[in-house]
């Protein structure tokens, strides 16, 4: 992707997430935090992980932040207008902050991986997919030509046939968390006579 | 019948558990709780006779699970101590259905056979995705079981001070896997164990990546500086959500970290040193602010949780002192070991509490004077627990405590050793501090404490056990030896 659009759409992610605190207004810093998750979706599509890029708008922009916003909204939180800051924490986070980001930025720089563009990166999927022995089937660049999203077709072979375990696994785990959150919202019974 | 059909086949059991405590109202908690302790043991008695072969499981399974002595014991482990759970439920059912939303047990009992299949999983796992998931399938359900009490506003917070900082441990844990994967090209341990032996990896990556992920197990095991959650949280959580997050979440934490520093450090590894210096400091930190500030309570439960944590320390020193030629054991067979020894004495330590509980007795010191009068038998097993715990010799506790400090020393961490021995003499003193509160004779009242026959045979055995296994703990050490042999392979 040309740059243009990647400081384009990475000033809106990190301008709206930087909204997402600094907004007194619970509503706003919500619509912030959508706005700066369709900026991280453009983004994953200029990677070519259409997927990604499309389960971000769905999922996180959709879903999560309607739910959000339903919360809010059900709760009634008042804007955070009184609460005065915590100078000695606010030290500390910006000093964490700065701590990981040098560390990030040093570990990146010293990354050959991280100095290679998209174009001349070999996608894993692609290699998995050559190993199976299903040479047939097109490979990204072929399948980008003819205006399909490859990347759904491979990370649904890896994820039903790779890790068909893991997904058994994780079906169970939402079923835990389904009967937890009956457990931890059903009403509570004042105990009658008979019971004990 | 292989060891993966048996953990459906209790995850199974779980859910139907669930399923009748909501449509069955005619079936009793207790009913229900020993259906779950018989599925463990029964589950036991099959892992025991199951085909150990890897050739006998399911094809989509067999890449991502190993059958080795380790996992083996790790799975007969988790069975062990869900059985002991689910007794310390059935033995507290009056005290805790008071305090749950709608006066049922129903999940309490169901969920922790879900946990245990969790934990088995986690054993055998040979890859990180499946260690992830299977970590979350634990700790999720843990997040319900800590807060099931929920009209107690403790445990209410203990849920919520849980949830929040384990979802961040989380985010921590996948950060730091996501690295890893990025610097070695693999997920499995074995490739990351040739990973860390190729010259060509970036060392900073990979060695940014293991501080993450080793930060993200540190907080499943309660390891400094990772340990904030613990006495909150043990303090609040349900008695005996608190043994099995002590004993079984902490197992399993450990199991993988086995694995994880098998690879990190497998022979020729380049960043040796410094996942040794991690493991060395965060070890010597744990022991301290785990033993110091147990000196300060007053809570049993609470000093407990320390406890813990001081073991958590003790047992990461363990896994930093590589195999030693003095024994035929490796560090994950000593940690092993030594959670082997810990099972039985917290498990009984809680157990006493959960009876006194039941008997409106709470777990302060002061509420425990007069306990050798009221009942004899509960305050000698709460003397054995904590006597081994504080690793008297001729109990389980010395010999786990032994085993560490030996391996210790024949690599000379001696700084470590030094924090070590001062958290072990800080532990006979708190330990003897219950001990001295339950023989001083001026309880307020003596009133005797009963305990059902049953219980007092399950108590006694496991009192037996920590004897036994201080006395003799040779068949348990032979087992654990056969590891040895598979591991050093491994890292060649």
């Amino acid at each position: 992707m040309s740059s243009p659009l990647f400081y384009i759409f990475a000033a809106i992610t990190l301008l709206f997430g930087a909204m997402v605190i600094a907004s007194k207004n619970p509503v706003t810093s919500a619509l912030s935090l959508a706005v700066s998750f369709v900026g991280l979706a453009a983004l994953f599509v200029s990677l070519d992980a259409y997927f990604i890029g499309t389960i971000q708008v769905l999922v996180y922009a959709g879903a999560v932040m309607v739910l959000f916003l339903f919360i809010i909204m059900l709760l009634d939180i008042k804007a955070a207008e009184k609460l005065k800051p915590n100078y000695a924490a606010v030290a500390a986070a910006v000093l964490l902050f700065v701590v990981l980001i040098m560390q990030v930025a040093a570990v990146l720089t010293g990354f050959e991986a991280g100095r290679k563009s998209t174009t001349d990166a070999q996608l894993r999927p692609q290699q998995a997919l050559v190993a199976m022995g299903d040479k047939a089937l097109p490979t990204i660049a072929n399948d980008l030509k003819a205006g399909q999203l490859p990347d759904t077709k491979l990370m649904g072979l890896q994820l039903y046939h790779k890790y068909g375990f893991h997904l058994q696994m994780v079906g169970l785990l939402l079923l835990v968390g389904t009967v937890g959150v009956v457990v931890l919202s059903k009403k509570e019974n004042s105990p009658k006579g008979g019971r004990e | 019948m292989s060891a993966f059909s048996i953990e459906v086949l209790l995850a199974l059991l779980g859910l139907a558990i669930v399923l009748a405590a909501a449509f069955l109202p005619a079936v009793s908690q207790r009913t229900l709780a020993w259906t779950g302790i018989a599925g463990s043991v029964v589950a036991l008695l099959l892992l025991c006779g199951a085909s150990h072969a890897e050739s006998s499981l399911p094809a989509f399974v067999a890449p991502y699970y190993s059958l080795d002595t380790l996992s083996l014991f790790y799975k007969a482990f988790a069975l062990v101590i869900t059985a002991l759970v689910l007794w310390l439920i059935a033995e507290s059912d009056s005290t805790l259905s008071n305090y749950s939303a709608d006066g049922k047990l129903g999940e309490l009992v169901g969920l922790p056979l879900i946990v245990c299949t969790g934990m088995m999983w986690m054993a055998s796992a040979k890859d990180l995705v499946t260690v992830f998931v299977s970590l979350e399938l634990v700790t999720v359900a843990f997040y319900v079981l800590v807060a099931y009490t929920r009209k107690s506003a403790l445990s209410l917070e203990a849920g919520v001070k849980y949830l929040i900082l384990g979802a961040a441990a989380t985010g921590v844990l996948v950060f730091g896997a996501a690295w890893v994967y990025g610097a070695t090209g693999s997920l499995s341990f074995e490739g990351i164990a040739k990973g860390v032996q190729n010259a060509a990896v970036n060392k900073s990556v990979l060695l940014f990546g293991i501080a993450f992920l080793l930060a993200g197990l540190g907080f499943k095991v309660a390891a400094a500086p990772f340990h904030m959650w613990v006495p909150d949280v043990y303090q609040g959580a349900p008695t005996p959500v608190t043994a099995f997050l002590s004993v079984g979440s902490k197992a399993s934490g450990f199991i993988v970290l086995t694995r994880v520093i098998d690879a990190l450090l497998a022979n020729g590894s380049r960043v040796t040193s410094e996942v040794t210096n991690l493991l060395l400091i965060s070890a010597a930190i744990t022991v301290l602010l785990g033993s110091l500030p147990a000196i300060f309570q007053t809570s049993v439960k609470r000093l407990l949780a320390y406890s813990s944590i001081s073991h958590a320390g003790f047992l990461l020193l363990a896994l930093a002192s590589r195999s030693s030629a003095r024994f035929d054991i490796t560090s994950g067979g000593v940690v092993a070991f030594y959670l082997a020894t810990y099972l039985p004495m917290t498990v009984l330590a809680f157990f006493v509490l959960c009876v006194l509980r039941r008997q409106g007795i709470g777990d302060s010191l002061d509420e425990l004077k007069g306990l050798g009068r009221r009942s004899p038998l509960l305050a000698l097993l709460l003397t054995i627990a904590m006597a081994s715990l504080a690793g008297l010799p001729l109990t389980a506790g010395f010999l786990g405590k032994m085993l560490v400090f030996v391996a210790a020393v024949d690599h000379g961490y001696w700084g470590v050793i030094g924090c070590a021995v001062i958290g072990a003499a800080a532990g006979f003193y708190y330990y003897f501090k219950v001990i001295l509160a339950i023989y001083t004779s001026e309880g307020t009242t003596e009133e005797p404490v009963t305990v059902s026959i049953a219980s007092k045979a399950i108590a006694t055995a496991l009192a037996a056990i920590i004897l036994i296994l201080g006395l003799y703990p040779r068949p348990l050490q032979k087992v654990l030896a056969a590891p040895a042999a598979a591991s050093v392979a491994l890292g060649k």
